[in-house]
């Protein structure tokens, strides 16, 4: 079966000659739930950025269903949703445009938009805030804003960095099972996170990255199966001392 | 894959509400300004100066004043669109969307001549309004707002991509485009300059752009029209691939 993403020796290198992403290889099959974990500066977001196409990679191969993300990147885009690390949103703009404008640009009719708006807005509790300009609304009101904006296309791989930053435990909650949800309707994720326990709550398989290199790939159950769980294994992946080890 | 047509027409609907924002920038000041146009060189000045060509001054000045605003209007929509785009980051949108580059440059462009022929019309009305112009040829008119729009439009989604700052963006306007059409004859005919230096208005395209609608509007002019559409036609074609490039390699867009 054609796996919803294979990344390929992925290399990184900005015109400034940072090196974010060494080499990353990775396949994710049609249905996972995949957790991407790594600290601060690991190449996750940029990597990120090479699938959608924010940034170009400077080498390597990337395909979304056996689509060229760069050779064919129309198609590639059609199948992706992205909620980015940060509001790279128009401020001036309501809650309700930039979802609107974002299924027009994947080319939605005005029918299908609408529906599809309704329903999220809906899902996400944005109906009393989605004439608001997004400058006006809060952290929490914001990442809502950039998760339906994500989903409006019903992506059938869909990109989540960081989505629940600085967000309330009421929409994490919201978002865990909404999630949930749609990945056992057969919707593949791609999740990065710093919150361990969601990563542990949510995925499936997990891969560590630590200076543009996946140091670690398994199975959640096998990561976090060695002692210590999850955060044990994490910390020796990307070369901290675990607390037993620095306390002593 | 075909067209997005559906992409394209997102585009502009989110410009369009952009300049809902700002009507007054948009296109109540360069209506004002061109108001003031027609009462200095109407009442204050015009009444002074002979006619030229057969033409009241105004009447010669007029399509002049349009053509400045066109350029500008043209030239800011398209840079501070994508320079705005670029620095909040929301250029991303498109990015990530399943836009092709061309798409992208044509949505840019499409709002770009939308507003430049607003501000054009709105100007032409005022000049008929009061008596100081007419149009002579209708689709030679359409021809320039659209064809120099589109030149300046092109002009600045260059600039917006290669500025880092607002200082940046601004410069091309200080430096380049103002003092280029103040002498490219939106106020004097060639022979009014000292004979060694009307070469320099024949090596000045505003002088092709002005003298072009001037002719669709009310006849006059001083240089072949074919000579000006060759021009604007070859700029639309130099700058045209210079904005796809750039699109394609991600310049100023793309980490």
């Amino acid at each position: 079966m054609t796996p919803a993403l294979s990344i390929s020796h992925l290399r990184k290198v900005y015109r400034s000659g940072t090196v974010a992403v060494e080499d990353i290889s990775l396949t994710i099959p049609e249905g996972e739930f995949f957790g991407f974990l790594g600290p601060n500066g690991a190449g996750k977001s940029t990597t990120i950025h090479c699938i959608t196409g924010v940034a170009e990679p400077s080498a390597g191969k990337i395909e979304i269903f056996g689509i060229d993300a760069v050779k064919n990147y129309r198609e590639a885009r059609r199948l992706v949703g992205l909620c980015p690390q940060e509001f790279n949103v128009d401020p001036f703009a309501n809650a309700r445009q930039i979802v609107d404008w974002m299924g027009g640009y994947f080319g939605m009719g005005a029918k299908a938009r609408k529906e599809r708006i309704d329903y999220l807005i809906e899902r996400f509790d944005l109906v009393p805030h989605q004439k608001k300009q997004f400058r006006e609304l809060s952290g929490g009101l914001k990442r809502r804003v950039v998760l339906a904006r994500a989903l409006i296309n019903d992506p059938k791989l869909i990109i989540l960095d960081e989505p629940t930053a600085g967000v309330d435990v009421e929409l994490r909650r919201v978002l865990w099972r909404y999630l949930a949800e749609i990945n056992k309707d057969g919707r593949t994720i791609l999740l990065t996170s710093h919150y361990l326990e969601e990563v542990e709550r949510l995925c499936r398989h997990v891969a560590i990255v630590s200076k543009g290199r996946v140091v670690r790939e398994g199975t959640k159950d096998e990561i976090a199966g060695s002692p210590g769980g999850l955060e044990n294994a994490y910390l020796i992946a990307t070369g901290a001392e675990p607390d037993h080890v620095a306390g002593q | 894959m075909g067209i997005n047509w559906i992409g394209l027409y997102t585009m502009v609907r989110r410009e369009a509400s952009r300049m809902a924002r700002i009507p007054i920038q948009a296109f109540i000041a360069p209506w004002i300004s061109a108001l003031l146009f027609i009462f200095i060189f109407g009442s204050v000045v015009g009444g002074r100066i002979s006619q030229i060509g057969g033409h009241r001054y105004l009447e010669f000045v007029l399509p002049g004043v349009l053509m400045l605003n066109i350029v500008n209007a043209a030239f800011i929509q398209a840079s501070t669109a994508i320079y705005f785009s670029r620095f909040i980051k929301f250029v991303e949108e498109m990015l990530v969307a399943p836009l092709s580059y061309v798409e992208m440059i044509i949505g840019s462009l499409s709002v770009v001549v939308l507003r430049a022929t607003v501000t054009g019309i709105g100007i032409l009305l005022m000049g008929i309004g009061f008596g100081a112009t007419h149009i002579e040829s209708w689709p030679m008119f359409l021809f320039w707002i659209v064809s120099v729009s589109t030149v300046f439009g092109l002009l600045g989604l260059i600039v917006g991509l290669w500025s880092k700052s607002f200082e940046q963006l601004n410069m091309p306007v200080v430096f380049l485009l103002t003092p280029l059409s103040m002498v490219g004859g939106v106020f004097n005919t060639i022979e009014m300059l000292p004979a060694k230096l009307q070469w320099l208005a024949y090596a000045n395209p505003f002088f092709y752009f002005i003298n072009g609608i001037r002719g669709a509007m009310i006849g006059f002019d001083e240089a072949p029209q074919g000579l000006g559409i060759g021009l604007t036609l070859g700029l639309l074609a130099v700058l045209g691939v210079t904005a796809w490039r750039l699109y394609a390699t991600g310049y100023g867009l793309r980490e």
